[in-house]
């Protein structure tokens, strides 16, 4: 009931010394918007960093491990006895994956992909003229690599498609070209490891911003590197798969890991030492707003019990008026909930202008132009509400104190 | 004449900085629209005993039945919707709250029992105000107010709910001559023509001589 007379009261209290509401208030609101702005930047960060791993890593990759050492079978038969094989070897009688079609069916049934992608990668040296530099060449699906990577946005000189037409053409990365000092149109030999050579034409150059691609890494049609191994149409090396989420890899490795016989691995697996950055990254931007929150709940307290202190005559007053303990609970929790609120209110569109200011910051470093800054609207609710339940403890302490005052010592001076 | 107020062997312990007992077993009663006077020496116990009285001091021995509710031992809760009803009090420093006007420091012991509509509260806050010769004043802030116009904005306020009994702790002890006098007039038209029963504690011999009857303290015993 807003007209009830509690309430009045509060308000007359919030209303009476403005400028004490406002500085409690702005407690509450620094601690959310500096919330908002934590999350949204950490977050921004947290998604460029994807953004520039996910340019040269699927989310789920599929290839060929090489075999289980079975090179020792007696000893498991004799666990007991010392068995010795001489000169023992761990061969490996398949390489890259056979039946490439059969997976690739299958992975088309699978829901939440959002692309798949078929690779043949070699090993191999690049030489022009008398440099030698030895990287990875990609026979790739020109559309798919494209879905799942977005190869065209990376390509700074030629055009990502004309690759499906060109089998002779191959696009080198920027710093791959530099060191080989290849332009346009030049022609660069590729050496594999089993002693094959060819001569491709430079038809474009890429470049991803993350070094050891750039520098390592080339890109031709996918026959053209079955061409170049004498293998079958069949055949791939990888298998890459992206995903609509791409940090709930987990369902559909345990879909298909059983009909796959080939090493299925999601880049969590892979890549350690980014989920552990970015789960790192998490971490500190919570812990550091919430301390922020922590301090803007003590900020209320303070001024609370201030309040409090100032007007225990006039608690005491109400008291032998025949207000209850709850009364004045009430009273005193509805001013800091109102100070909450406002102070929410104010921290969400102070938390925004703050982003958006940090966005417009310079930032150009690894194809960036400026900070990274989301506004997901899950973030602002959750500063919103963790604020309340600061102000709502930080203000049902004192409020709580100030029911339990005794009238009759106040009152009797 | 109907008893109002029955004390029944009240003993009252001060447990700070030793023990002591303030309050000797201290039994009387009081007739419906009695203006009594409670009079003493410093410390001989009678503010201890109005606060006992009053219910708002419920760490006592003994029994206190007002208007036939037997108050010992009740709740705090219950005990302040009893004091909103049936209490109205004065006290030697006004106490108003000072960030409201006059009429809503009036109005707010009525507006927590809710018996009435806000209107109705108005009216009779305003009646009440105008009564005591401040209908002027109705809606200036009280501390822009005198010493005797805020004690008469105090009674105004102890009388809406129309309490059986109005208790003050030296009503007067802050007002001079001419205000005590004022502030005694309506006491005693309270008394006399509303049936009010008023308790005083008070220092001041030409105000108690004036009451219907006079208890006085001393030692934590009543004497006369």
């Amino acid at each position: 009931m807003l007209s009830s007379i509690n309430n009045r009261i509060s308000q007359v209290h919030l209303t009476t010394d403005v400028k004490q509401t406002i500085v409690a208030m702005l407690g509450v609101t620094f601690g959310i918007s500096m919330y908002i702005f934590m999350t949204g930047f950490m977050s921004g960060v947290n998604d460029t960093q994807a953004d520039l791993a996910f340019s040269a890593l699927a989310h789920v990759r599929i290839y060929n491990d090489g075999p289980t050492d079975h090179s020792n079978i007696a000893q498991k038969i004799y666990p007991n006895d010392l068995v010795n094989v001489r000169n023992a070897k761990v061969i490996k009688y398949t390489d890259g994956i056979k039946n490439s079609a059969a997976i690739l069916a299958t992975l088309a049934k699978q829901k939440n992909l959002t692309g798949f992608t078929s690779q043949v990668n070699i090993s191999v040296f690049f030489k022009n003229a008398g440099n030698k530099v030895n990287g990875t060449v990609s026979g790739v699906d020109v559309i798919g690599e494209d879905k799942v990577y977005g190869c065209a946005k990376h390509i700074i000189q030629g055009n990502w498609s004309e690759l499906k037409y060109r089998s002779d053409g191959i696009f080198v990365g920027v710093e791959l070209a530099r060191v080989l000092g290849l332009k346009m149109n030049d022609n660069v030999n590729i050496l594999t490891s089993d002693g094959i050579s060819r001569n491709y034409k430079v038809i474009g150059i890429f470049r991803t911003d993350v070094l050891s691609v750039d520098k390592s890494k080339a890109y031709i049609a996918i026959n053209a590197a079955r061409q170049l191994l004498g293998v079958n149409q069949d055949y791939v090396t990888d298998i890459q798969i992206d995903m609509e989420d791409y940090n709930n890899t987990q369902p559909l490795i345990d879909n298909i890991k059983s009909i796959i016989p080939y090493k299925v691995e999601s880049w969590q697996m892979g890549n350690q030492q980014l989920v552990a950055g970015s789960s790192l990254r998490d971490t500190i931007a919570r812990a550091v707003s919430l301390t922020i929150l922590l301090v803007a709940g003590f900020g209320i307290y303070n001024i609370m019990n201030m309040t409090i202190n100032q007007k225990i005559r006039e608690i005491a007053i109400l008291k032998a008026m025949g207000f209850s303990g709850g009364d004045v609970t009430k009273i005193f929790l509805t001013q800091a909930i109102i100070i909450g609120i406002l102070g929410g209110c104010v921290g969400m569109v102070l938390g925004y202008i703050i982003s958006r200011l940090v966005n417009n910051v310079k930032f150009e470093i690894a194809g960036m132009h400026h900070l990274p800054m989301t506004y997901y609207p899950h973030n602002y609710l959750l500063a919103f509400v963790f604020g309340l339940i600061t102000t709502f403890v930080a203000g049902y302490l004192p409020a709580h104190k100030a029911s339990k005052i005794d009238p009759v010592s106040i009152l009797r001076g | 004449m109907s008893v109002i107020l029955k004390a029944d062997n009240i003993v009252k312990h001060f447990y700070e900085p030793e023990k002591f007992q303030v309050l000797k077993g201290i039994s009387f009663e009081v007739n419906q629209g009695e203006f009594l006077a409670l009079v003493g020496k410093s410390g001989c116990g009678k503010s201890t005993l109005m606060y006992v009285l009053s219910t708002m001091d419920t760490d006592y021995e003994g029994s206190l039945i007002i208007k036939d509710t037997v108050l010992t031992n009740k709740s705090q809760n219950q005990l302040a919707s009893f004091r909103n009803e049936n209490i109205g009090f004065v006290f030697q420093f006004h106490y108003l709250l000072p960030e409201f006007s006059a009429l809503e420091n009036v109005m707010i012991p009525a507006l927590k029992l809710k018996r009435l509509s806000r209107t109705e509260i108005e009216e009779k806050a305003y009646r009440n105000l105008e009564m005591l010769g401040l209908k002027e004043q109705a809606l200036k802030k009280v501390t822009k107010l005198s010493g005797g116009q805020q004690q008469r904005v105090a009674i105004a306020r102890a009388l809406i709910n129309d309490p059986a009994i109005i208790m003050g702790d030296e009503p007067t002890g802050n007002l001079d001559t001419i205000n005590t006098q004022i502030v005694f007039d309506i006491f005693r038209e309270l008394a006399q023509e509303r049936k009010q029963t008023i308790i005083a504690v008070t220092h001041d011999d030409d105000f108690a001589k004036n009451c219907d009857r006079i208890i006085e303290m001393k030692d934590g015993q009543i004497v006369r």
